[in-house]
């Protein structure tokens, strides 16, 4: 009985041990977790971890960029593939000076077609030999390792900057758009297999309704780089149509060519008309049609402005057609609603010039987009 | 009831006899393009043009 007595009263002193110790590490944490600085490194510290997990994954879709542009150089014989594909990677252009506007669309327009020609400079020293269609799917595979990698470098610049600092807001900012960056990088990266296959976007809406006129003339003359116009007629209507040349992964330069069909024809242009994919809002249909006014087109600046500039000097109206979609459908296959939406539009633009045009009047339809996998 | 799906796509080549507007689907080979012919319609004969090439979604409920 004594026995017992005791042990049950050690029992009761380990508890009470037991106790003690919880208190004190419960009051510690407490006391810690009022101190702002604690708070806030164990913050950092979890938004950070987070901000790693999202750095790898780009970090995987630039490695994977990389390495199907360098099979793809390799495949196409060069030598030195590795050594290219880096250099695309690095690649920069430096945006005009914008505190002083004037003429910044001729020097944006400069710097771009610079680069273009640089881009494929480059490619064609390596390989001299290369087609077209190969060398526009090396361009495009350049131009995905080169979003890629900025947009993993910049991510990362950012997080090691937060860290260095202990900055809990650059961090937490950085948190909330690299879930938007991660999305629109898979989208670059499944892109790429799409171009590097030929198979035509969802941004080839605009080339394929350009190609369904053009498929039937048979006198076809090239208006700007990397255009194609065809001139035929409508219900007594004189009908130009324009697209990037296909079947190449390239958007061509409409707005030159446009800018060039008109002024050979001294503005007599009585309609110009722009079918364009565009990007559609959350809870819009992929695929839906709507028609507007002004020049369809998703162009940095120089090719639009070519357009409303031509169109401003002779007085021509502009309609817009466009099919919309996300981002990641109009640089990937292009989806089944995309591709039955394109006979609609078809019908729409001949409906269009039938409304609004008389027979004996001009009208110039542009189907701006990628050509991928869309001749004419 | 949560169901995760995912989104899996099968790329087709739609060809078009223009003559009898014969239509026939068949998976894409690289090499396709619109409007390229490739082969000839069993109506008529008539050469047979890459019409479209779409991809079509196949969900899959997990």
């Amino acid at each position: 009985m004594i026995d017992l007595l005791a042990y049950a009263q050690t029992a009761n002193q380990i508890n009470n041990t037991y106790y003690f110790i919880f208190l004190i590490v419960w009051l510690g944490l407490s006391v810690l977790l009022f101190m702002p600085g604690f708070q806030q490194r164990m913050y950092t510290y979890f938004v950070a971890r987070d901000i790693e997990a999202g750095l790898l994954k780009l970090e995987n879709f630039t490695k994977n960029a990389k390495k199907k542009t360098a099979e793809l150089l390799k495949k196409s014989g060069a030598t030195n593939a590795d050594e290219l594909t880096e250099k695309f990677a690095e690649w920069f252009v430096i945006d005009p000076v914008n505190v002083e506007p004037t003429d910044i669309i001729n020097r944006m327009k400069l710097l771009m077609r610079t680069s273009e020609d640089k881009i494929r400079q480059i490619i064609m020293l390596s390989l001299p030999n290369l087609d077209p269609v190969t060398r526009s799917k090396i361009e495009v595979s350049a131009e995905i390792v080169n979003s890629l990698n900025t947009i993993y470098k910049v991510i990362r610049h950012y997080l090691i900057l937060g860290k260095k600092l202990q900055s809990y807001y650059i961090l937490l900012q950085l948190q909330s758009i690299v879930p938007i960056l991660i999305k629109m990088a898979e989208s670059y990266e499944k892109a790429q297999d799409v171009f590097i296959k030929g198979i035509p976007v969802g941004d080839s809406l605009g080339p394929l309704v350009a190609s369904r006129f053009l498929m039937n003339i048979n006198e076809k003359w090239t208006p700007s780089r990397e255009m194609v116009a065809g001139e035929t007629e409508f219900e007594g209507r004189k009908l130009i149509v324009l697209k990037a040349e296909g079947p190449m992964a390239t958007v061509g330069t409409p707005g030159e060519a446009v800018e060039n069909v008109i002024n050979k024809l001294e503005g007599r242009v009585n309609r110009i008309i722009t079918v364009d994919a565009a990007a559609k809002l959350e809870g819009e249909q992929t695929g839906s049609i709507a028609e507007g006014v002004g020049v369809a087109m998703g162009d940095p600046g120089p090719e639009k402005i070519a357009i409303e500039r031509v169109a401003a000097k002779y007085n021509i109206p502009i309609d817009a057609i466009i099919v919309k979609m996300s981002m990641e459908e109009a640089i990937t296959e292009m989806p089944k609603e995309v591709y039955d939406a394109s006979d609609k539009v078809v019908e729409m633009v001949k409906q269009l010039i039938r409304e609004r045009t008389k027979p004996g009047d001009t009208v110039v339809l542009i189907g701006v987009g990628n050509t991928c996998g869309v001749a004419q | 009831m949560s169901q995760s799906t995912q989104q899996q796509k099968t790329v087709v080549t739609v060809l078009k006899c223009l003559k009898c507007s014969y239509t026939v689907e068949r998976p894409f080979k690289e090499g396709d393009f619109i409007p390229k012919i490739d082969g000839t319609c069993p109506n008529d004969g008539s050469p047979l043009y890459i019409w479209g090439i779409y991809a079509k979604s196949l969900v899959e409920k997990k």
